[in-house]
């Protein structure tokens, strides 16, 4: 009998087996990773890499950068360089177009769940082979190209548009209501572009989700409100909160909407980045935004996510 | 008392309706364990969602304590559900569950607390409060939805097949539990099975259905020993039913007479049925084998299968006059013997339908 803590040892071959075993093992991990990451590392890690870079050069004259470190495009992003004595003064020029960008995109956000979940809650309740067709549905507009839906969006809230015509054909108004070119265009191109982005991650966490709770809730006093406020919400709670991701990121960085529809006349982010490469010639200012931009998002998604991995937070 | 008042329900129209309940009549006794028995089908989850709330009758009342609650949505009916599925809350722990009820109701904190404590107690779930439901076994998970059940103290609680999911051992356990849980609460339970070795032993009363209609309502002694119809005698236990031929009536009791032996005073169903041939339920355990030539042998046949159950043998008989019945004794013939079959006359019944 082996006296306590007396472990067989493996002999020398089993020993030399098992290490030859485990290198072969780390081997093939790698060379099975090894495509996903050259592809993250091209189109995801470089570009950024090049954006970071690029951010701390200075401007070329005619586009592009100039070769020479400068931490200038960070400092524009806050403040104004006097022409005349090179002091620094505070300008809120750029932060408006991010706080205007970012209400936009929340609105957007709210509006598109407000609107999806009733959606995706009634797909979700339909019997089983009539899903596939309301899904269909759904994704249709995607088969069109998104600057053609945008168009066809002006052709509609224009002055003379489908909508203005029909308000006034039923005698609800006179003169034709200026809805192009405003906020609220930019915010009705915004929802309508973006609103299947929402619809379909609530929907995956609906059809998952156990319609007989809601029964259990109903028969405990619960009523239709409390029924979806504690049973239903927090348990598509994970959907939900994809879906605000999915919404939210795109919609800050949107360009063809805010450009058609609000007439270019107000700058989103999008819009604004887009023109530093092009017209403003500021290479590295374009690149600061863009990371600023992303940092911001970033994090947010961070706390977010945070939140959503904690169903019970607050119920003791 | 719940008052099921001539309750009709029919899903769907047209040609594809479907007539889940005929004119349902039944009155369930306060404070009483009452099943609702009856094979695959025949409207039983029907009848507990309509008592419940989750559909609506389409003709008939119900009536709780004489008041109509036929019409009421399900949260406003003091009556809880503890579901086949359990369907227990996966986002709230185990404490969170059984307070929901009582949430919703908008009591106190302080009451919730102190309910959901007494009710962890009462299923002997304590030390499982901060649980999350899904780390729980199948019969922890039962006793979680019996106590969020039980918790806002409903005047009824309806069970639709709640021990289906649980081993055999478990389950035996779990009829107990609910035996106990229903007489230390003196809420009225409605409880569904389609087994009637379960409905048998927990029972105060069983309704027995099939096809959307009740057969019978009884004590469970009653629908054993005297079934109304060849349907009842045969869902509940296991049953032979031989054909006879009924006399007369004398004093409340069916005059009757086999293929051979004397004349005998049986139970009747009915006692409306005219002369002539009828069916009397025979139970296995209650027969006795004498000779063929006994004067007390009510028929006669040969013993064709013998089949070992430990306590007792189980023998089919092939009567001379063409079915075979089963017989349970503890000292079997051997296969080929012929054989009398006698039988104590008040363990006759004669079958109305
Ligand atoms: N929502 C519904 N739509 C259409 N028909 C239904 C619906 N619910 C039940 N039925 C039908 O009503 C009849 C009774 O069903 P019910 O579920 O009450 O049976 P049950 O006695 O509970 O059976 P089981 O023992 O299998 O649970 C069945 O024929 C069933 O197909
Ligand atoms: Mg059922």
């Amino acid at each position: 009998m082996a006296a306590p803590g007396d472990i067989p040892q493996a002999g020398p071959a089993l020993q030399r087996a098992q290490r030859d075993r485990a290198r072969r093992r780390k081997r093939m991990r790698w060379g099975l990773l090894a495509p996903a990451l050259v592809v993250i590392g091209i189109f995801g890690l470089a570009p950024l890499s090049i954006a970071l870079v690029y951010s701390f050069l200075e401007p070329g004259t005619y586009g592009g950068v100039t070769w020479a470190f400068s931490p200038e495009a960070y400092v524009q992003f806050l403040f104004q360089r006097d022409i005349f004595d090179d002091t620094l003064g505070f300008n809120g020029a750029y932060l408006r177009i991010f706080g205007r960008s970012f209400g936009l995109a929340l609105i957007t956000m709210v509006g598109t769940l407000v609107l999806g979940f009733p959606v995706a809650y009634f797909i979700a309740a339909r019997p089983e082979q009539q899903r596939n067709l309301w899904l269909f549905a759904v994704t249709l507009p995607f088969w069109t190209n998104l600057l053609i839906r945008t168009y066809s969006m002006m052709l509609i809230v224009r002055d003379e548009g489908f909508l203005n015509g029909a308000l006034i054909w039923a005698g609800v108004i006179n003169r034709p209501l200026s809805i192009i070119y405003t906020d609220g265009a930019v915010l009705l191109g915004l929802v309508y572009s973006y609103l299947p982005f929402m619809i379909l991650p609530i929907y995956a966490s609906l059809e998952k989700f156990d319609f007989r709770l809601l029964e259990a809730a109903h028969d405990l006093y619960a009523s239709r409100v409390q029924m979806m406020r504690h049973v239903a919400l927090p348990l598509t709670r994970p959907g939900i909160v994809a879906g605000c991701a999915l919404v939210l990121i795109p919609a800050l960085g949107a360009y063809i909407t805010p450009e058609l529809l609000g007439g270019g006349k107000k700058l989103m982010i999008g819009n604004m980045i887009a023109l530093q490469f092009g017209s403003g010639r500021n290479w590295p200012f374009g690149s600061a935004a863009a990371l600023i931009l992303m940092s911001i998002v970033l994090i947010a998604l961070l706390v977010s996510l945070r939140s959503g991995a904690k169903p019970e937070a607050r119920h003791g | 008392m719940i008052d099921i008042d001539n309750v009709t329900k029919q899903f769907g129209e047209g040609a594809a309706a479907v007539q889940a309940l005929r004119r349902v009549s039944l009155t369930i006794p306060e404070a009483s364990f009452f099943t609702l028995l009856g094979p695959s089908g025949c409207g039983k989850t029907t009848l507990l969602r309509l008592i419940a709330g989750f559909e609506l009758p389409t003709g008939g009342d119900i009536r709780l304590d004489g008041q109509s609650i036929g019409h009421l949505p399900p949260h406003h009916r003091p009556v809880n559900t503890v579901f086949q599925s359990y369907a227990l809350f996966p986002h709230m722990t185990v404490a969170r569950n059984i307070g929901f009820g009582l949430e919703m109701q908008g009591r106190k904190p302080s009451d919730v607390a102190a309910t959901v404590n007494k009710m962890l107690t009462l299923v002997r779930m304590e030390e499982y409060a901060a649980r999350r439901v899904d780390q729980l076994s199948g019969g922890q998970q039962q006793r979680v939805a019996l106590a969020r059940a039980l918790a806002p103290h409903p005047k009824v609680l309806l069970l639709d097949e709640p021990l289906s999911a649980l081993d055999l051992k478990l389950r035996k356990q779990m009829q107990g539990e609910l035996k106990r849980l229903q007489a230390e609460t003196g809420i009225t339970f409605v409880f569904v099975t389609h087994d009637q070795g379960e409905a048998l032993a927990m029972s105060d009363q069983i309704a027995v259905m099939s096809a959307g209609e009740v057969q019978q309502v009884g004590s469970p002694e009653a629908i054993y020993t005297r079934p109304r119809s060849a349907f009842v005698a045969d869902f509940i236990g296991d049953t032979n039913i031989v054909p006879a031929t009924l006399l007369r009536y004398e004093g409340g009791r069916a005059v009757i007479r086999f293929a051979q032996g004397p004349e005998l005073c049986a139970n009747a169903a009915s006692d409306a049925l005219a002369a002539g041939p009828v069916q009397v339920a025979l139970r296995p355990e209650t027969i006795t084998l004498t000779d063929a030539a006994d004067p007390a042998a009510l028929m006669c046949g040969t013993v064709a299968e013998s089949t070992y159950q430990g306590a007792a043998t189980q023998l089919t008989v092939r009567l001379e006059t063409g079915p075979e019945i089963r017989v349970e004794v503890t000292d079997p013939p051997s296969p080929g013997a012929r054989v009398g079959i006698a039988c104590d006359a008040a363990m006759l019944q004669v079958l109305a339908d």
